[in-house]
């Protein structure tokens, strides 16, 4: 367990903890309802599912406030959660019915709010986006906002990566890259596809002259601690910042993945570093929580996500009538 | 009244087109490679640093997979970005970005963003530059739902084109090309918009029909004036748009003349020729009085020498024995 000085606990506040927690729980029980939904046939395509990475995406939203532009990629249940999409309408986008995030035409890889413009399934190729986001910022001189752009590792290897970083650095965009490295790009183990070796962002960030850092992706205090430097940091200088947060992923790759490429003492290990489990044992250490709480916490989240799926479930189809609306803009 | 004219080259009716967008509208800017400083590649954005200045006038590094993006991303939180590739060919290196990303993004939000992005830049053959020099893109993305793609073939709807483009809350594919940025005419001083989708009768005409687009219009108008010597009325349409196209004005034409023939810089094998013949003949069988023909590219990349280059691309001679063969 880190040593968490007193202070820095105060200074999140017991409403933040609690709400990380009830956060964390929510993600968790969505994707696990999500996935079993789709063992039932009720949700189609891919499912990458968040669980075990929890941690990074809710710090970071917590810490840098829904109002700058996130920019996703395929697994991204979570972020949508977190910027405030319902889970109803989320559940309802799975499920393909009408009333969907997306009106049922993105699924699981293409989740939006006002501020989150996807859900990008191309590995990569959202990088290119999430640098024009923070050219808008700077066009139009939005000085407390920045671009926030997730990515897996295996994104690094992509040309696109190269090229983001580059521009971002050449003309002093306000954007954070924040790599989850979760060990497994599907089922290469990342020593088979990268050259660097550990610390990736820390090796590779001063070839583009930014700054990099590396987090514990498993753990919420350090990575808000973390990510609170490089906001305030991002918001003197203006200038991107490339961060790696060293994670696990608790399921395959997708849905389909059954994850054969890791042993059974490999996956009980990563378990043992469940980032819910760690923030409520800190939480009750400190006398922020009690088991009482932490269950009906529990109980609450797992409440509303059986609503969503309820409201999935007996939500309208699209009418086919609709197939060919939106495909242009007016 | 009359109205005021000036005599201007291609490049200074897109140039026009551009510095009036941004007059109009400051969330408009330029991106690309050498467009500032070097004052275009063929000179199309000349002058316009000096104006706008380097925030809205982009020098990028060669890395159009990025600066694409860069566009498609700027254009989803706000700005209305014009993209210029030194060339189409180029672009490919960042043809991702615009299937996966402009193409898809109003469609897969749920209609939550849209991307009112131009990426404009030469497209086709120029002068014996090779294989990799000479696509003409318009076959590989009109296949894509999303996409508009517009290709002027004069100054006059170049500027227009331009102008609706930019306005447009969708990505345009802008195709012009190198040898016709010196191409002349004269058209207005004062402000004008040339509409989207819609083709042009350049030359009516009763007893064919003859379809093209870009480049190619040009060698048309030759084609029509030397069999015109014959007696032989041929109507020539520029398509001007090609996604969305214009069915009706090409039913409209061939319900008249009974025989058509298409023309394509591009190659033969799914080519822009061949879904236009199909509209025809899907919608406009009745009408037709003889087989439908073709002329395009030749299906080899493009040579260098000038002789093979020649002959790959669609000429005169080729037009007129296709012409012929329809007519008789």
């Amino acid at each position: 367990m880190a040593n968490m000085s007193e202070e820095f606990m105060k200074s999140i506040g017991k409403q933040k903890l609690i709400d990380a927690l009830k956060s964390m729980l929510l993600i968790r029980h969505f994707e696990t309802r999500g996935e079993a939904a789709y063992q039932q046939g009720l949700v189609g395509g891919f499912y990458h599912s968040y669980a075990g990475q929890e941690a990074i995406q809710v710090a970071a939203v917590q810490v840098f406030g829904k109002k700058n532009w996130w920019v996703g990629f395929y697994r991204c249940h979570a972020l949508a959660l977190l910027l405030g999409a319902d889970p109803k309408e989320l559940m309802a986008e799975l499920y393909g019915r009408s009333n969907g995030n997306a009106k049922g035409r993105g699924g699981s890889m293409h989740l939006y709010t006002e501020r989150m413009l996807g859900g990008f399934a191309i590995v990569g190729g959202h990088l290119p986006i999430a640098i024009g986001a923070a050219f808008s910022i700077q066009y139009l001189q939005q000085k407390d906002e920045v671009a926030i752009c997730f990515l897996g590792e295996g994104a690094v290897a992509q040309g696109a990566f190269h090229e983001s970083l580059n521009i971002a650095s050449l003309w002093n965009l306000p954007v954070i890259f924040i790599i989850e490295n979760n060990q497994w790009g599907m089922g290469t183990h990342v020593s088979r596809a990268l050259s660097t070796r550990e610390k990736l962002a820390e090796k590779l960030a001063p070839g583009y002259n930014m700054k990099g850092y590396t987090l514990n992706g498993m753990d919420y205090f350090e990575c808000y601690k973390g990510f609170e430097t490089i906001r305030k940091e991002m918001l003197t200088t203006s200038r991107p910042v490339l961060v790696e947060c060293v994670c696990e992923r608790f399921k395959g790759h997708s849905i389909s993945d059954p994850g054969l490429y890791r042993t059974k003492e490999n996956l009980q290990g990563v378990m043992k570093k469940d980032p819910i489990l760690y923030l409520q044992q800190v939480l009750e250490k400190e006398n922020l929580l009690t088991p009482e709480t932490f269950r009906e916490m529990d109980k609450e989240a797992k409440k509303t996500v059986i609503s969503a799926m309820e409201y999935a479930n007996s939500s309208p189809w699209p009418s086919t009538a609709t197939l060919e609306e939106d495909v242009y803009a007016y | 009244m009359r109205t005021e004219t000036q005599i201007i080259e291609m490049r200074e009716a897109l140039r026009q087109a551009m510095d009036e967008e941004m007059e109009r509208d400051k969330t408009v800017f330029i991106m690309g490679e050498e467009v500032a400083e070097y004052n275009g590649a063929y000179k199309v954005t000349k002058g316009l640093l000096d104006k706008w200045g380097p925030k809205r006038v982009v020098d990028t590094p060669i890395a159009e997979l990025g600066f694409a993006g860069l566009g498609i991303g700027a254009a989803l939180t706000g700005l209305r970005p014009i993209i210029e590739f030194m060339s189409w060919n180029f672009a490919f290196v960042g043809c991702d970005q615009i299937i996966s990303n402009a193409a898809k993004m109003h469609y897969m939000s749920g209609g939550r963003f849209s991307v009112p992005i131009v990426f404009r830049g030469p497209n086709g053959a120029a002068a014996q530059v090779s294989s990799q020099h000479s696509h003409c893109v318009e076959a590989f993305y009109s296949n894509l739902p999303g996409l508009i793609i517009v290709a002027p073939s004069n100054p006059y709807d170049a500027k227009g084109l331009l102008k609706s483009a930019i306005r447009n809350n969708n990505p345009v594919l802008f195709l012009e090309n190198e040898l016709d940025y010196g191409m002349k005419m004269e058209i207005p001083v004062e402000e004008y918009l040339v509409p989207i989708g819609k083709a042009r009768v350049v030359q009516e005409g009763k007893d064919l029909t003859l379809i093209t687009h870009g480049r190619m219009v040009n060698v048309c108008k030759e084609v029509i004036h030397t069999l015109a010597t014959e007696g032989i009325s041929i109507e020539l349409i520029d398509l001007r748009t090609i996604k969305p196209l214009d069915t009706p004005a090409l039913l409209k034409s061939v319900q008249k003349t009974g025989r058509c023939v298409i023309v394509e810089e591009g190659h033969y094998f799914s080519g822009i020729a061949a879904e236009v013949g199909f509209e025809i003949m899907e919608f406009g069988f009745d009408y037709l009085d003889a087989p439908l023909t073709r002329v395009c590219q030749r299906e080899t990349p493009m040579p260098y020498s000038k002789v093979l280059e020649a002959e790959t691309l669609p000429n005169k001679k080729r037009i007129i024995d296709a012409i012929r063969k329809t007519l008789s």
